[in-house]
């Protein structure tokens, strides 16, 4: 690099009078080289270790070999300021929550702000929870209250910028910020930015996988928030680096000498991790006559409710999913509409709706159920299959009729206490048979042992739909995984799953990769769910209705192709880059 | 250039512990991992007397009363270390031929020669001293870096002696068997001297690892610097709008002054164009200076933030170690093929040769660069043998 002389260097020499003073105190009893060996021992690297990995629990959490790396090089020889630049799905996550376990058992973790994009942060508290045993508060939280009251937060970055919380999270020296996503921080002429410069903290953790966005200047943004000065000004740093006319990257191994004292990046092809096969099964069955009624009559039901009262919005989605559930999900919800609300318009409706629902006597989707678990008990090992349902009464109807053909039955659900939920999974391992959960069945859960499972119906959140297949498909899985998805035709569900679930190829999708999918979708406001419900209510016309998830499937799309040729972009410019665990 | 700083790890801590705790004169019962301490009640010690249960590694997360951890992060072992660096920080050693092998230089051996014998023989004592330096280098953008060297030179002949550096450094690690230590008897003027001498010799030693961090520093203070710049720009911006603004708003009052004709609006409109001339004078003074300022490039703020990023390095000397040790010659038999040849060097104990050896045919001096390639016409170098 240019060679710069813009600071002076003093020199001082400490008087040596004490030092020689002690030539006249000088006593035989005394030893010398204990004193010699203890100065070079003052002067020496301690030998620092994860001290908090063995109170780790290891039927919660497995650590990867890189993982442990990252986590002891960030802290330990990048004193706790890292850019943590794994690749997609090598456990980024993990390292950060190592690394905050190891700071809360040497105390130095008093206070802790963990900022994610919005969609993440529950799971970040439910990972860090079940994981690590560590206890955070989400700004999603009914206890939240607010960034001056809790030491450890995690929080969207969004809600932190927002004019209500900003001044109090400014106000605060933080022992620790944590960032997710960093790179949607690379523009220095941001909010998101701003907010990341003016926050005080003794240390920083940084995660992205793509670094760069479109130029090498990311870099130097994301950088320079975590280690100002590190690369000099924004001008000297894209003289020297980057090739003007060409945009090209020059002098890398300056580059990389530099990034070494900040940026950890482990590579998918360095590391053990050895993922096995993912099939996707997904069966569209045609509803009865009955069901197709009742599933029409639900539709016409939510679209002139909604036109009337905009209001109700979430318990109207909530029967647009339960009707695909089931009719005893629905059933629920119907009832406690009428009991409860005695000036309802459309007290009529609703009530043919409940007269719909006794009509139907065979359940599609149920009977069709059989047959997948029938095949998994005569070919996999204790016929184990996990079925995942978003609603306790459709969870409750299957128990009983799995039960009533014979079936062994383990059921899971939000209402359990965490010893209770164990001993579930227990039961599940040792006795076999079918495990129906709700969406309650949390990340922590070791399901390694079961590789089939059903999506008996399917949450509009592409998140979630990974974070249950996320439940058995993760590493200590030696077996195929089976992922089979249930569909009445022509439904909402239908439509999900075929106009963009499978469009994105969301089923082979990690939960890293969807994040940065959906992110930029969300940057609009808007959830994936409120989407899919807009478009659900609005379309005039079949046709109409096909062409609105066309569309948004094609803008999925988009999103995808470009973080895959991020993620290939990063790759490049990072090849021949050493940034990951040293050898020796 | 070796680094003095000896790795914490968990055997150097243990070994270090033991030792120290031996020498306060307690007793030690290993268990294991857990030692059970007792500390007799004069020993001269901040350690409390009495029952001490040491726990190695990271085993018990509760401690009850008289009861530490002992690990390389641990404050029990910081305590200890503090006490015995401040201990005895002067204090004589003995390098004998009786402890030390007789060392053969590589540039003697890259050949085809065989070193059949090699005999010291010790002629008389000398004395060195070694002297342990750190060197902390500071500024504020960067880590505090803390260097601990080593520096060893002859006290009659001042030379520096590196091999007897690492000899030293070698002998004293806390794996070795342990040297006896006793009181110095050098003056203390001659090793205020010593110090004199050799304290800048250490800071050009470390050069390359202040101007790594000197570069550092610049690219920050630099990075800083256009900040500022910057900053200052959208201040010039910002007030030259301010200018025109205000420029408008004079010449609109200054309009409806002329065309008013009533008399309590002329006086209003007065007033106010007097406030607001006021306020731009005030506006183009500040721009007049801040262009004045970037004309000049902010010398002043460009002084102030170099004078914090500029380098701070301390030098300090911590500890004084006058070596005894034997100085004589040594006789080397070397052999190749059919051709032998005894050679007689100038040699000490620690220190290695002492002499210079020169080629026999080009006068070159042998050594590290340029090894002893043949001893078949006389002593010939690899230079001088290769054209
Ligand atoms: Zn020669």
């Amino acid at each position: 690099m240019a060679d710069f002389d813009l600071v002076d260097t003093e020199v001082t020499h400490e008087s040596a009078t004490d030092l020689l003073e002690s030539i006249d105190a000088d006593s035989p009893e005394r030893d010398h080289v204990q004193t010699i060996q203890a100065v070079r021992l003052q002067a020496g690297q301690p030998d620092s270790e994860l001290r908090s990995l063995k109170q780790l629990d290891v039927e919660s959490v497995k650590l990867l070999e890189h993982q442990v790396d990252a986590a002891y090089r960030a802290l330990f020889e990048m004193d706790g300021k890292a850019l943590l630049a794994d690749e997609v799905g090598l456990g980024k996550t993990i390292e950060v929550g190592m690394i905050l376990k190891e700071m809360h058992f040497r105390e130095t973790d008093d206070s802790v702000l963990i900022l994610t994009p919005a969609q993440l942060a529950k799971q970040w508290q439910g990972e860090l929870l079940e994981k690590f045993g560590l206890e955070y508060v989400c700004n999603y939280d009914d206890e939240f209250r607010g960034f001056d009251q809790h030491d450890h937060i995690i929080a969207s970055i969004d809600t932190a910028k927002s004019d209500r919380h900003q001044a109090t999270v400014l106000n605060r020296d933080w022992d620790v910020l944590v960032l997710d996503e960093a790179h949607y921080v690379k523009n220095e002429e941001t909010d998101r930015y701003d907010l990341i410069d003016n926050l005080s903290y003794n240390y920083g953790f940084f995660l992205t996988a793509t670094p760069i966005q479109n130029e090498l200047t990311d870099l130097y943004n994301v950088v320079s928030l975590l280690r100002p000065g590190l690369f000099g000004t924004r001008d000297v740093f894209h003289h020297y680096f980057v090739n003007s006319n060409q945009e090209t990257l020059v002098n890398r191994d300056e580059l990389q000498d530099r990034l070494n004292k900040v940026m950890i990046r482990n590579r998918r092809a360095d590391t053990d991790i050895d993922f096995t096969n993912r099939s996707i099964d997904t069966r569209t069955f045609d509803p009865s006559s009955e069901e197709r009624e009742l599933y029409q009559a639900v539709s016409d039901y939510v679209r002139g409710a909604y036109s009337e009262d905009q209001g109700q919005k979430l318990v109207l989605m909530l029967l647009q999913k339960e009707v695909v559930s089931s009719p005893a999900a629905l059933k629920a919800t119907i009832e406690k509409r009428l009991d409860g609300q005695s000036e309802l318009t459309h007290t009529d409706e609703l009530e043919s709706i409940l007269d719909l629902i006794e009509g139907i006597e065979t359940v599609t989707k149920q009977e069709n159920l059989l047959s997948i678990v029938e095949e998994a008990r005569d070919h996999v090992e204790m016929g184990r299959v996990i079925v995942f349902t978003q609603f306790r009464a459709t969870q409750r109807e299957i128990l009983d009729r799995l039960t009533e053909e014979g079936y062994t039955v383990h059921s899971f659900h939000g209402g359990h206490s965490s010893q209770e939920k164990e001993q579930i999974v227990e039961n599940f391992e040792e006795e076999g048979g079918v495990l129906v959960s709700t969406d309650s069945m949390s990340e922590g859960r070791n399901l390694q042992f079961c590789n089939i499972m059903v999506n008996y119906d399917l949450p509009w959140n592409p998140m979630r739909v990974e974070q249950r297949i996320g439940r058995i498909h993760r590493i200590g899985q030696k077996r195929d995984v089976y992922v089979f998805n249930m569909a009445l035709k022509d439904t909402v569900e239908e439509y999900v799953l075929e106009r963009l679930y499978h469009k994105i190829d969301l089923f082979q999708q990690s939960v890293g990769e969807l994040s940065s999918i959906l992110t930029r979708l969300e940057e609009s406001g808007k959830t994936f769910e409120d989407e899919i419900f807009e478009r659900l209510v609005n379309a005039d016309s079949e046709i109409d209705l096909e062409n609105d998830f066309d569309a948004m499937a094609v803008d999925l799309q988009e999103q995808r192709e470009l973080a895959e040729k991020l993620e290939e972009f990063n790759s490049g410019v990072f090849e021949g880059f050493d940034l990951g665990a040293s050898d020796d | 250039m070796t680094d003095a700083a000896i790795p914490i790890t968990q055997s150097a801590v243990e070994q270090f512990t033991e030792r120290y705790l031996t020498f306060l004169g307690s007793t030690i019962k290993r268990e294991g991992d857990r030692w059970e301490v007792t500390v007799p009640g004069e020993a001269e010690t901040e350690i409390p007397s009495g029952q001490l249960v040491l726990f190695c590694g990271d085993a018990a997360a509760d401690l009850g009363e008289n009861e530490r951890q002992l690990h390389p992060e641990s404050s029990f072992f910081q305590e200890i270390i503090d006490e015995a660096s401040e201990r005895q920080p002067t204090g004589k050693i003995t390098i004998s031929s009786k402890n030390t092998q007789i060392e053969i230089p590589q540039w003697l051996q890259e050949n085809n020669i065989n070193v059949n014998d090699a005999t010291f023989t010790p002629y008389y004592d000398r004395s060195a001293i070694a002297i342990h330096y750190r060197i902390s280098i500071e500024t504020v953008s960067e880590y505090q870096t803390e260097l601990l060297r080593v520096t060893a030179i002859d006290i009659r002949s001042m030379e520096r002696l590196p091999n007897l550096e690492e000899t030293f450094l070698e002998s004293t690690l806390p794996t070795e068997p342990q040297i006896e230590s006793q009181p110095v008897d050098v003056e203390k003027s001659t090793a205020d001297e010593l110090i004199a001498q050799t304290r800048e010799q250490i800071v050009e030693r470390v050069q390359p690892k202040i101007d790594e961090i000197h570069q550092e520093a610049s690219r920050s203070a630099d990075a800083e610097i256009e900040e500022y710049r910057q900053m200052q720009q959208q201040r010039i911006e910002e007030l030259e709008e301010k200018k025109t603004r205000l420029s408008d708003r004079i010449q609109d009052l200054s309009e409806s002054i002329q065309q008013s004709s009533d008399e309590g609006d002329r006086v209003e409109a007065l007033q106010k164009r007097k406030e607001l001339n006021s306020e731009y004078e005030d506006v183009d003074s500040e721009l007049e200076e801040l262009h004045h300022r970037r004309e000049q490039g902010f010398p002043r703020k460009q002084r102030e933030i170099r004078e914090r990023h500029a380098l701070e390095v301390i030098v300090s000397p911590l500890t004084i170690t006058q070596i005894e040790y034997e100085r004589g010659e040594l006789v080397l038999e070397l052999e190749e093929g059919t051709v032998t040849r005894s050679l007689t060097l100038g040699y000490g104990d620690g220190v290695g040769i002492t002499d210079e050896l020169d080629c026999e045919f080009c006068h070159q001096t042998l050594g590290e660069h340029n090894s002893l390639r043949t001893i078949q016409e006389g002593l010939q170098c690899s230079q001088c043998y290769s054209n």
